[in-house]
């Protein structure tokens, strides 16, 4: 059931006037009006396109915009002065758009979407990010099909990815995510998402919503509340994601932050699952990513290596707080030895394991926590780039496989720590 | 001619027959005008007050007497000259009119004019057809009966050249560059127009005229054709009505309207398509999009709007997404399917849903044009696939439950077609007599909307306004003329709709419901609430007292 305080009086009257619908697209913003048209025609062109005689809407939920933001999902609307004839869905695309209130963050856009679609039995629902400026109509397909045609229940995405693109989702997120739920799940922080009605139901009624963690973490919170309790995986080829370069955007502490804050709130509110989980298993893909994507020059690390280094030996007193000792040793070896800097995958498992152990005992506050991890995670970064910067997409693939099978070593240790803190 | 208003049509609620299959006087298995006249009484019961025959000329019927041999007389099978006249006349006595098929385009093959022009190339008759010595001029032009025909052209073995024909191999078209043809077709005019009919409907005018590198469709020769029928039809018989059978866009059936010197009427064919397509989909995105997109008309002109004909459904102006859409929902047996068309009457399209009929002639009744009532509709009659063509939609008018259901009295072997016997629509099930005896049968039920219909003018004469609530399963409007208004809201959903109206411009306005004269609240200027349930429509006559 919906909360339904969550839902203005005026929403709701637009929600009886849309009724049932088989497809909801929701959209988060907050002053996105230089992308967002471009994403509603999309996803308008994605209905209609792919899903002519579908009943949908297209629902935004704006945390308070003042750049135009809802005015312009209101008014955007692919051409229609074609024809009698001329191809276009069959059934009308609704539009909603209203603020939302509460807690600002994608967390709360998500909640009220959900709600909405919960009312308005909704069978397939996307979230879409306003910002993503490489958004094509068959995003829409390839998201909702696996919920419509098969049994998933949750769609992740997958994105072609040059070996320097994303190293906090695939040098942290995605291993950890693997080695902990068990699923070999490419993308965890979802920037965009397919789900069923039946888990945004099960989310609706999670008391998680309540905490801190979920306004900001609310990705990988559904991730994580998708895979501990059943519900389907599934994952979805997209094309190649690309920002808007014009939003300012916070800064790497402060993402890294959010991003350990996240994973530390979902490991403790799903330890009773993850802790028992065994070998990961494959999640079942659509769609076929690339061949090739354009790799670039091989990054220069240089000063993410000297960062390393410098604050592996200022911040050692803190390491010693947080690090067993053999794992310690390891990172100091790295960042004094002479030559390229090497991080190896197996030091690196036990470094974030060690790492969440100490969230989990609160050794020290979590702020301080992800402080001190942030220049060893650089040093990982670095030391993946030097060696697989230029290569290609197979030899990544290999090198990040390598990277997950050490963290699923890594994970009984940790668990049994887990345990006795 | 019933004398009266010059534009009578407007007004008409017209109830197209076969008199093939609606009743037969002489036991013969075949419907004929003595029939057709003694059930007139009926007909004025149910509140039509226009007759639409379909085509009784004499013929070699293979395509169901639309391949004429002889304008100038009615087939013996459906009785003498003297039949016609005395139908006509009673009908008249009942202020009932009458339209008659004209089948301009092309004759059978087996007309005298064709067989003289064929019998030689230098005969005076040959230039009354159009001939070729190659298939490949005009190339490119579609082929309407797809299912059946590969060419627009056909070798003619007697005198050796291909013969031009839009339909049938057995229906070649005339030559309206001949100025003899049109004088000709004028005389039949004249003729018909003699003894007393109200109205031609005009079958296939697009294709008259034939001109290279074009579609052949809509030619400016064709229109020239037309003005000079209507001119001659106004000079000696003011008020006899043209109807024209375009099946088209109506952006491009606008032009037979010309400027109110062509066709008084056309048909509305995508409207037609696109009421089945809404109730489908429970969305009036089509239906709205069509009536925005129908251009006005000459003031003495008006759409003719049906629900469902003599031919099939037909499904050539649409998507092939909505096409795809429309042979899932409504023939998923293959055999339905037929042409770019499905070939199936009301009741079996809307699954026998007497809510959605219900809904469907609500909206037939209420949306601006000239509504047609294809018969054995009003009782909620079957169809039978198998029959061929589209025979299956002509089968005998169901008049009781007796011996092959009151239409005949010959053996059921003789009957022109079968009767529909299976349990749901079969005679024994649905038929006239058993409907005039229940007071909420189809049958009373369609008399009543006639009547309400027809007690004002707003629904024939009245301009229509679209309101545009936020619920995109409700189709509301307004319907004015002069100082009466009506509000029409239809739920074309399955399911109970709420529904709020900006009736603000209506605001002081008190909603008489016109069926069961039920008084609603007044309009205000806050949004005005209505729920409907599933398929229901009101129509609310709007008070200011």
């Amino acid at each position: 059931m919906a909360d339904e305080s969550l839902l203005s009086d005026d929403l709701l009257r637009q929600l009886v006037a849309v009724g049932h619908v088989d497809i909801l697209v929701g959209i988060p913003t907050l002053n996105n009006a230089t992308t967002v048209v471009d994403v509603v025609r999309a996803a308008q062109a994605g209905i209609g396109g792919y899903f002519p005689r579908a009943r949908s809407v297209i629902f935004n939920a704006d945390s308070g915009s003042d750049d135009g933001t809802p005015d312009l999902v209101r008014d955007a609307t692919t051409d229609d002065t074609g024809t009698v004839t001329a191809s276009r869905p069959l059934r009308t695309t609704q539009r909603i758009t209203t603020p939302y209130h509460g807690l600002p963050g994608k967390g709360s856009a998500v909640r009220m979407i959900f709600a909405v679609a919960d009312l308005l039995s909704a069978d397939a629902i996307v979230v879409l990010d306003p910002d993503v400026i490489s958004l094509t109509p068959e995003w829409i397909p390839a998201l909702v099909r696996p919920v419509r045609d098969t049994t998933a229940d949750i769609v992740a995405p997958l994105y072609p990815r040059a070996p320097a693109d994303g190293p906090l989702v695939t040098q942290l997120v995605r291993p950890l995510v693997r080695a902990a739920y068990g699923w070999r799940l490419q993308e965890p922080l979802m920037g965009e998402f397919g789900c069923s009605r039946r888990f945004a139901g099960h989310c609706l009624e999670r008391p998680a919503w309540g905490s801190g963690a979920i306004p900001d973490g609310v990705d990988l919170w559904m991730t994580g509340e998708a895979l501990a309790n059943g519900f389907r995986p599934a994952q979805t080829a997209l094309g190649p994601r690309l920002l808007a370069r014009a939003r300012t955007r916070p800064g790497l502490p402060d993402v890294f932050q959010q991003v350990m804050d996240a994973v530390y709130a979902c490991l403790e509110m799903h330890d009773s699952y993850w802790l028992t989980r065994g070998p990961a298993q494959p999640v079942p893909c659509t769609g076929t990513l690339p061949g090739a994507v354009e790799v670039g020059p091989r990054p220069d690390v240089t000063g993410m290596a000297q960062a390393f280094a410098r604050d592996v030996v200022a911040l050692h007193p803190v390491l010693q707080k947080i690090l067993s000792d053999a794992t310690l040793a390891g990172v100091t070896a790295a960042a004094t030895a002479p030559g390229p800097l090497v991080y190896p995958d197996e030091l690196w498992a036990a470094t974030v394991f060690e790492f969440l152990l100490a969230y989990h005992r609160a050794v020290m506050t979590r702020e301080h926590v992800a402080q001190t991890l942030l220049p060893l995670y650089l040093g990982r970064t670095a030391s993946f780039l030097q060696q697989y910067g230029s290569s290609g997409p197979a030899v990544v693939q290999d090198a990040l496989e390598s990277l997950g099978q050490a963290f699923e070593l890594a994970k009984p240790q940790a668990a049994a720590q887990w345990k006795k803190a | 001619m019933i004398a009266g208003d010059p534009l009578w049509y407007k007004d008409a609620v017209i109830y197209q027959i076969h008199v093939k299959t609606f009743f037969d006087s002489d036991g013969d298995g075949v419907g004929d005008f003595k029939g057709l006249t003694s059930k007139l009484d009926y007909l004025e019961l149910l509140g039509v007050n226009t007759l639409w025959l379909l085509p009784t000329f004499p013929s070699p019927f293979r395509d169901d007497g639309y391949d004429i041999a002889d304008y100038y007389s009615i087939h013996p099978m459906y009785g003498t000259m003297d039949d016609f006249t005395s139908f006509l006349a009673a009908a008249h006595e009942r202020g009932l009119r009458v339209v008659t098929e004209l089948v301009l385009n092309h004759t059978s093959d087996r007309h005298p004019w064709f067989q003289e022009a064929r019998s030689s190339r230098d005969n005076p008759r040959r230039d009354w057809y159009v001939w070729s010595d190659s298939d490949d001029k005009y190339r490119g032009v579609r082929i309407i009966f797809l299912d059946t025909e590969v060419s627009n052209w056909a070798w003619d073995p007697v005198s050796k050249q291909y013969y031009w024909h839009r339909f049938f191999s057995h229906q070649p078209d005339l030559n309206y560059d001949n100025p003899a043809v049109r004088q000709e077709m004028w005389r039949v005019m004249e003729f018909w127009a003699g003894l007393g009919v109200d109205g031609f409907r005009v079958d296939a005018v697009p294709y008259l005229v034939e001109r290279e590198g074009t579609t052949c469709e809509g030619m400016p020769e064709t229109h020239e054709v037309i003005r000079y029928l209507r001119a001659q039809l106004d000079a000696h018989f003011p008020g006899l009505m043209l109807l024209a059978e375009a099946n088209q866009v109506p952006e491009l059936v606008r032009p037979y309207f010309g400027d109110g010197d062509e066709f008084h009427m056309a048909f509305h064919f995508p409207l037609m398509t696109r009421m089945f397509m809404a109730i489908r989909l429970e969305d009036r995105g089509p239906l709205a999009d069509i009536i925005r997109r129908t251009p006005e008309l000459p003031a003495s002109c008006q759409w003719a709007v049906f629900l469902r004909n003599h031919d099939e459904l037909t499904l050539e102006m649409v998507t092939p997404e909505e096409r795809e859409f429309m042979y899932d929902e409504y023939a998923r047996d293959p055999a339905a399917r037929l042409n770019l068309g499905i070939r199936r009457r009301l009741a079996p399209l809307l699954d026998g849903d007497r809510r959605r009929v219900e809904l469907m002639n609500g909206l037939l009744m209420s949306l601006p044009g000239s509504p047609i009532v294809y018969y054995g509709d009003e009782i909620g009659m079957g169809d039978n696939v198998y029959l061929g063509d589209r025979n299956g939609v002509r089968t005998p008018m169901q008049w009781s439950g007796g011996w092959n259901g009151g239409f005949s009295s010959a053996d059921p072997e003789r009957l022109a077609f079968a009767m529909i016997s299976n349990p749901v629509y079969g005679y024994q099930a649905v038929n006239v007599l058993a409907q005039e005896r229940t007071h909420h049968s189809l049958l009373n039920w369609t008399r009543r909307l006639i009547r309400v219909r027809r007690s004002t003018r707003v629904f024939s004469r009245g301009t229509i306004s679209l309101l545009d609530p936020p619920n995109q399963r409700v189709l509301a409007y307004v319907r004015a003329y002069e100082k009466e208004q009506v509000l029409v809201v239809n739920n074309l959903a399955g399911t109970v709709q709420a529904v709020e109206l900006d009736l603000s411009s209506l605001a002081g306005a008190i909603p008489v419901e016109m069926f069961g004269q039920s008084l609603f609240p007044r309009i205000g200027t806050q949004p005005y609430l209505l729920t409907l349930g599933p398929h229901a429509f009101y129509w609310f006559r709007l008070r200011r007292l």
